[in-house]
Formats: structure tokens, sequence, C-alpha cells
């Protein structure tokens, strides 16, 4: 395996009586897309939300390439290259599409917040830089034509996009997608499955992918780490993983056999 | 380029305005422009930044208060009350800022009222620094002067009027290009969704701290010109109905539209010079208005007009 990316390390986190996540660990390597599947209310989402900072573990670690980052908030999380997606969609509502993505840009801005508030012609000269960014993404996405549209004029599908070329805006070495084939059409799946290879082939994103639909899970990930009530129980490559009794035992009665075979 | 033309516009009419008038209406324009700057700098924290303040009246009061004692004490001349001024409330906003990095809605609400009775309570009882009920006096500005030569007088109503004027001009500005900045779209990012903004690598504390600074010091200004045009300051002027008020003329006008809060601060405070007999019920009025715009068109006139607009 090349060298990790992100490495969480025996991680706990209670919510008062429940133990949402419970000594888990999993790696991403450099390059790599891993998945992390388990049946609902299994821990993944608050896993997300450990990695990118939104929540803090009550125990373990966060190695993001190499460094302690277990005690940064998210911001700066994002700031050293990790972007999300959440599964319930979040955009600015009240903003354009391009304005979205130009917010994913606003770490990376070296002119002063002065010099942006005077009008500076550096300040003014990066935000066209950076629009003109945001345009290209988004004709990369297929959504030239929604630039200037408000996000809550798009459909589902389209603001799945916006959401992951935002990620792609902040130009991230990891790219933590929590299931965004959620609410998809199986043609958009096609794409998805499509445009997420893309990420990593041609802009070596790593990623973490937390899917529920079986078919994104095999085609894409290299790796697929399992949890049930927050303990992870097993992890390998997906095709041996989806096999494992352990495995479907955790998902018996929760239509895990049926998906898996889909 | 159009809306700075409009801009220059109004404010020329507003320059040779006093020729044309009295001075009773010269007194109620210049209260206008207080409200104006009050309303603006409202908008900046919870219109753009989405956080709520019940305690406009107390930044304002702070602002009067410190241009008054710094009178009484220092003996000096308001060009450095206005700085100090600002200074002054900007850094009691940062204060106020602080309980807002961890509340939100009703809480951060009812924080803020209770900093605007605490200053209330402080400026009204303590007597010897204050001096309470009866607040405290204010000489003239004086002359003003360049390398010894006196360029003119102040005292005359027209002076404050176009000094007001001046200072309306330039904050309105500073809060133009506040909004229209990388910040101002920071801080639209955090009313909207702050999670999402510091997943998306936006310091979510310092574009908080920065709207309720920018809110207080613009205040302060208001503060600091409203004490020296009445000569004076007393603890009254100052209470959360001034709070209420400001936020009846930016939700009317409407949140976060820039334009909308100006309107809304005109309208409401010549409302009442229009009710002659009635205008003792302003505060009931400003209560109806404020119930009938949240729950007909929560985004206020000028936010409606936009929206029809765009569709
Ligand atoms: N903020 C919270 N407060 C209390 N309990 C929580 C909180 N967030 C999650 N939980 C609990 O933690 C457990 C794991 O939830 P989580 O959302 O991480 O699961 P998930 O694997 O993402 O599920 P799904 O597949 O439905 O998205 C659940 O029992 C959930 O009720
Ligand atoms: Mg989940």
């Amino acid at each position: 395996m090349t060298a990790p990316i992100l490495e969480a390390r025996g991680i706990t986190k209670r919510f008062g009586g429940v133990v949402a996540v419970n000594d888990a660990s999993l790696t991403v390597g450099k390059g790599q897309i891993v998945g992390l599947i388990g049946p609902n209310g299994s821990g993944k989402s608050t896993m997300v939300n450990l990695v990118s900072g939104e929540l803090m573990p009550n125990e373990g670690t966060f190695l993001f390439n190499g460094t302690d980052i277990t005690s940064l908030p998210s911001h700066r999380r994002a700031r050293l290259g990790m972007a999300r997606s959440f599964q319930l969609l979040r955009l600015f509502h009240s903003l354009s599409v391009e304005d979205n993505l130009l917010l994913a840009n606003h770490m990376r801005m070296k002119a002063s917040i002065a010099a942006s508030i005077f009008g500076r012609s550096s300040a003014r000269e990066e935000e066209q830089r950076a629009r003109a960014r945001a345009r290209e993404l988004l004709a990369w996405f297929d959504l030239q034509d929604f630039a200037d549209r408000p996000v809550s004029a798009l459909s589902i599908g389209q603001q799945r996009m916006v959401e992951i070329a935002r990620g792609m805006m902040s130009e991230p070495s990891l790219f933590v997608l929590d299931e965004p084939a959620a609410g998809l059409s199986p043609p958009n799946v096609d794409k998805l499955i499509q445009l997420v290879r893309r990420l990593r082939d041609e802009f070596g994103v790593s990623i973490l992918l937390v899917e529920h639909v079986m078919r994104v899970v095999r085609d894409l990930c290299d790796h697929v780490v399992v949890l049930d009530s927050g303990v992870k129980i097993a992890e390998g490559a997906p095709d041996a993983v989806v096999k494992d009794p352990v495995v479907i035992e955790a998902y018996i009665g929760t239509g895990w056999k049926r998906r898996a075979q889909g | 380029m159009r809306v700075y033309l409009i801009a220059l516009l109004a404010f020329a009419g507003l320059a040779v305005a006093p020729f044309g008038i009295g001075g009773y209406e010269t007194n109620v324009l210049m209260m206008v422009l207080f409200f104006v700057i009050l309303a603006v700098g409202l908008d900046l924290v919870t219109g753009y930044c989405g956080q709520f303040s019940f305690a406009t009246g107390a930044f304002y009061g702070i602002g009067a208060y410190t241009a008054a004692i710094m009178t009484r004490d220092f003996n000096t001349t308001i060009w450095v009350h206005l700085p100090a001024g600002a200074i002054v409330a900007g850094l009691f906003g940062l204060l106020l800022g602080i309980p807002a990095l961890r509340l939100k809605g009703h809480f951060l609400a009812i924080v803020t009222i209770a900093f605007q009775t605490i200053v209330y309570l402080v400026i009204s009882q303590w007597t010897s620094f204050t001096g309470g009920q009866v607040g405290l006096p204010m000489p003239n500005a004086g002359p003003v002067t360049v390398f010894g030569v006196t360029l003119f007088e102040f005292g005359s109503l027209r002076s404050y009027y176009w000094l007001t004027l001046a200072m309306t001009a330039l904050t309105l500005l500073i809060s133009w290009r506040l909004v229209n900045s990388r910040l101002g779209r920071e801080w639209v990012a955090i009313r909207d969704d702050e999670t999402l903004a510091s997943a998306v690598g936006l310091d979510t504390t310092r574009g908080k701290l920065t709207a309720f600074v920018a809110y207080a010091a613009l205040a302060g200004v208001a503060g600091v010109l409203t004490a020296h045009s009445l000569r004076g300051v007393t603890p009254d002027d100052y209470t959360i109905w001034i709070s209420a008020t400001v936020v009846a003329m930016m939700v009317v006008g409407g949140r976060g539209t820039f334009i909308g809060p100006i309107l809304g601060a005109v309208f409401l405070a010549i409302l009442p010079e229009l009710l002659g007999k009635f205008a003792e019920y302003k505060m009931l009025i400003y209560g109806v208005l404020l119930v009938l715009v949240v729950t007909l068109m929560p985004e206020g006139v000028v936010g409606r007009l936009r929206a029809r607009a765009a569709r």
C-alpha cells in the first residue's frame, strides 16, 4: 500500500449512552478509494464528521499526511486539503452556484481581506481567477449553464454535483463523500461512478466513500471497511468483504443480502 | 456604477435640503440619518451574518456616552470622539460577539437583551461617572481649524446636519464595500449554514466577530453624532426601545438587502411625524408592522420585490 494520507487510530465517539463509534481504525492510502459501509445507524456519518472535524472524538487519534490533526477544528482541516460532502446535501442556499464554489476557494486566496474591502486590483484579479476556475469546474461537471442560478433552482441530482464541484474547488488531497448516490436515479448513479473515478485518476484525489449502494462500492473501492454498531467488523477487498459471513450476519434483517446481490 | 450615481444624487439632494426646509424638518432629517446608520449596521450582523441582536441601543449609547464623558474629562473635540466612539463601541461589540460563537437564535437574542439591559443600568445608575438619570450636558463642538485658521464654527443646526450627512455617506460606503467584499460573502455563508462554512475552510469565529464589531462601531458613530447634536446625553435615549425600533426598520425594509433597512429606517423614522397626535402610539404601530411583515413577507419589502423581479 502507498503512504497513508489519512489514518484514524482507535477512534471512539459517545453520545450520552450511545457509543456511535467504538475503537475503530481505518486508513486511506494516497490515491486510494476506500469504502466505509455498514447498516443504518452503524456510525458511518459519525466517523465522517469526526474525520472532518465537525465532531471531536472521545478517544483516538487522526493523522493527516502523517501530522496529528485530532485537535484541529474543521476549517483548519479543510485548509490542509480535506474536502467533504454531506449525507443530507448542504449548500449555501441563498447564493448562486458560482458563489457556492467561490466560497470553497476563499481559504486559498492570498490577497488580504482589507485589499478585498478596498477593492484593490490584487484582490479583484484573484477573485476573477477564482471565478474563471469555478466556471471551468462547472463545465467539467456539465453545470456551466447554471453558474448564475441560485442553488435552490437546481434538481437534487444537480445539487449533488454542485457539492462535489465545490469540494474540488478547494483543491483537496482527500475528499470524504457521505452517500453521494443517495437520491440519484440509476443512470445518474452510473455517471457518479465515472465521475468519482475520474476525480481520483485525473486529479489524484484520495477518497473516503461512505455508500449504501453496493454497486458503487464494488465498482470503485480499492478497500472497504465495515462498521456495525460503531465497531469495525471487517475490512478488505470489496468482493471478499461482501461474502464475509460476519458482515452478512450484521446485515441480516436490514436487506443487506438483497442489496449485496443486486 | 449606477448604484454610486443614485447614491450621489440622493446625498446631493440631502445636502442642499436645509436651505429649503425649516429647523424642525432639518432635525427630523438628521434623526432619520441616525437611524439609517443604526439600521445598516444592524443589517451587517443580522441581515448578512445571521446573528440576532437587540443591543443596538446599547452600542448607540456607548458611542454617545464616550463622547460626553471624554468631553467632560478630557475636553476633546468631536473629531476625536468619532473614532473613539467607534473603537469603544467596537470593543464592546467584540465582547458581545464572544457568546455568539456558542449561542444561536433565541439564546443569542436573550444574551443581547441582557447586554442592553446591563448597559442601560450602568448609564442610568452610575451617577458619578455617567450623570445618572439626568445625563451629561455637552458644549458646542467648537471651531474647526486647520493650522490655526478657523474654517467654520460648530454650533448651528446645519453644521451638525452636514456632519451627520457626511458620516452617513461614509458609513454607508464602508458597509457597501464590506458586504461586497470577501468578508461579506463569508458572513452570508455563516448565515446560510455555519457547519458548511467551516467545512469549506472559513473561519466562522473571525466572520462573526468582525460582523459584531462592524455593527457596534457604526452604532457608536451614530451615538457620537447624536450626543453632539443634542448637546448632551440622557439614558432614556438609548433604551431597548431603540433596539426594537431598529430591528423593525431592518425587518420591514428587508434583511440582507442593503437598501431595505435604509428605506425601512426612513419610513419608520418619519412615520411618527406624520401621525400627529397619534405619534405616542408609534411603538404599537411598529409592533403591528413587524408582526405583519414577519408573517406575510419575512424577507421584507425590498426582499420580496427582489424575489419578484428574479422570477
Ligand atoms: N448528534 C448525535 N447525538 C446523538 N446521537 C447521535 C448523533 N449523531 C448520531 N447519533 C447516533 O449514533 C449512531 C450512529 O449514527 P450515524 O448517523 O453515524 O449512522 P450511519 O451509519 O451514518 O447511518 P445511516 O446509514 O443511516 O446514514 C446512531 O445510533 C445515531 O442515532
Ligand atoms: Mg449516515
